[in-house]
């Protein structure tokens, strides 16, 4: 246990020594403000039109300006933006000890492989459940800036319960782009992998086999498509508990047996 | 129980049909200095890469410091420091943080290891800095420093002195000997500046198309190396038509160099004939073949 923590405290050094949090976060502050804007412009279309912002668009978007609404757009954007933000930094976290050939250094040690790469996937959950969290409590912050109509105590529970599910969901389908980052020994093939399974989920919630296909289910439970009830049923989960299973199942292995010629 | 540091037994890899080390039988006892030679390709890193347990055995097993490496790549590691191929570094990181980082991995509670090994590897005004500034000498400093920051008491390294100056070579190579000397630190080391294993290794392995073609110490190899005359005359071309009865070669500066054994044992003899033909030798000094051309030498042969 004592290596997994010293496996933990350097890649976490990494991570902050880096400029990533700092580029994810930027990338994630942009998410509620655009809402917020939204909501700016539902709230009063006119006044929004007379300020050169087109209303018909975000009416089409977003729906009305009220707190569900705006905690469903949060809630979505870490669907579809987390699925992006959070594969780059499993990406970032495993491909670079490829890019930088720093892999060699992590291999012979006291401290196992094991060790080292659930080191990584635990600094990778923290770091996208802080990213929601970010987007969620700035959400809430521009929302009364915005003074949105249709708060309640009971509505935040729930929304915030919503949006910990969604990143949930999104979470536990990185470790296959763990994965790919190590059987390409960098980047590429885990970004081909995220694009990949991107286009696949729309083909596949197009389609109407989306509670089916792992990659899709994040987005259909943050409600983009309608309620969640209509759209996941309990096989929905089980099948995304086992891509999270076998993934991470396959990514252990991989750093196991894997030759490492870098 | 092995009484050997690093034992292999028939080790060798494959790549689909490519072999890149077949049936290699390594023995290196503990406090050598063992100079693993090659060309480029010829097997020395995959060699290396599998001591490491970073590559796994197609055929045959490795033991390290008399453990079987395991799955995994599990083997003795808190006792192995290791240098493959170019240093790398975590480029954001200090030198320091980056040595820190190599403690923690290696389970090392006393920090001070780091501060002595940065004040060892002469990086003491680079430690605060981040190591993707360094210049390529100091990266490598960096990566032997890394290599050394657990006191290990086996050291793989390959082309330990890559990238340095003379200065740092010399450096670098005293550390070495101090280590195996002083402290018992079994080394295993692969380079290609023939001259520094000469002067390093008490016994060298050469592979060869991933064959380990020859292995020997220092006192066999010194055995070995062919000896030459090594003639200057004050009219060459005369002196190179009197001994055309001789095998010779030319050297650089017009001198000439005859490995016959008749030659080599009586140079009083070539002196002669060079005086009868006019041509009397300036200079007439038996050499001995330095590594590099006995190396040359045996890997033309296979």
């Amino acid at each position: 246990m004592n290596n997994f923590f010293s496996a933990l405290w350097a890649e976490t050094l990494k991570a902050r020594r880096s400029k990533m949090p700092f580029f994810t976060t930027l990338g994630f502050t942009f998410v509620p403000l655009i809402g917020g804007l939204m909501m700016i412009i539902l709230k009063d279309p006119e006044a929004a039109k007379s300020m050169g912002l087109i209303s018909a668009k975000a009416q089409l978007m977003a729906g009305v300006a009220d707190w569900p609404t705006f905690f469903g757009i949060l809630a979505q954007a870490v669907a579809v933006g987390g699925g992006i933000l959070f594969a780059i930094i499993t990406i970032w976290v495993f491909g670079r000890e490829f890019s930088d050939h720093t892999v060699k250094e992590i291999l012979a040690l006291p401290t196992s492989r094991e060790a080292i790469v659930a080191a990584k996937f635990i600094l990778i959950v923290g770091w996208a459940l802080v990213l929601s969290f970010y987007i969620f409590g700035l959400g809430l912050v521009i929302g009364h800036l915005v003074v949105i109509p249709g708060w309640s105590a009971e509505l935040l529970r729930s929304a915030f319960m919503d949006m910990l599910g969604t990143a949930m969901l999104t979470i536990i389908l990185l470790p296959f782009v763990a994965l790919f980052a190590g059987l390409g020994r960098g980047y590429l093939a885990a970004l081909g992998w995220t694009v990949f399974t991107m286009v696949l989920s729309q083909v596949a919630a197009i389609t109407g086999w989306g509670d089916w296909f792992p990659w899709s289910i994040p987005a259909l439970y943050s409600g983009v498509v309608g309620p969640r009830s209509e759209q996941l049923g309990n096989h929905s989960y089980v099948i995304a508990t086992l891509a999270c299973t076998i993934g991470l199942i396959a990514t252990f292995y991989w750093w196991r047996v894997a030759d490492q010629t870098r | 129980m092995s009484h050997f540091a690093i034992e292999t037994d028939h080790l060798s890899k494959f790549y689909g049909v490519v072999r890149a080390v077949h049936d290699v039988n390594l023995r290196v006892k503990p406090g050598e200095i063992y100079g693993f030679l090659g060309l480029n390709g010829a097997g020395k890193t995959t060699t290396i890469r599998a001591l490491l347990g970073m590559i796994h055995a197609s055929e045959g097993n490795v033991k390290v410091l008399g453990q079987t490496l395991g799955p995994g790549g599990r083997g003795p590691w808190a006792q192995v420091g290791h240098l493959v191929e170019s240093p790398s570094a975590y480029p954001e990181l200090s030198v320091r943080e980056n040595l820190d980082i190599a403690r923690r991995l290696h389970e090392i509670g006393n920090w001070r290891v780091v501060d002595d090994v940065i004040e060892r590897l002469g990086l003491a005004s680079y430690a605060d800095r981040k190591a993707g500034t360094l210049s390529s000498g100091n990266f490598q400093r960096l990566g032997l420093a890394r290599a050394l920051l657990h006191s290990p008491s086996l050291l793989i390294l390959d082309e330990p002195t890559n990238a340095l100056d003379p200065a740092g070579i010399v450096e670098i190579r005293e550390l070495l000997i101090s280590l195996a000397h002083e402290h018992g630190t079994t080394i295993f080391m692969s380079s290609h500046i023939l001259s520094e294993v000469d002067k390093l290794a008490n016994r060298i392995g050469i592979i060869h198309h991933g064959m380990l073609i020859e292995e020997l110490d220092a006192a066999r190899l010194e055995e070995i190396r062919a000896h030459r005359l090594v003639i200057d005359a004050r009219d060459i071309a005369r002196a190179r038509e009197a001994l055309s009865g001789f095998d010779m070669t030319n050297l650089e500066e017009g001198r000439l160099a005859i490995k016959d054994k008749r030659a080599v044992e009586s140079p009083e003899t070539i002196a002669e004939i060079l005086v009868n033909a006019g041509s009397p030798p300036t200079h007439l000094a038996i050499e001995q073949e330095d590594l590099e051309e006995y190396f040359l030498r045996l890997t033309k042969q296979s």
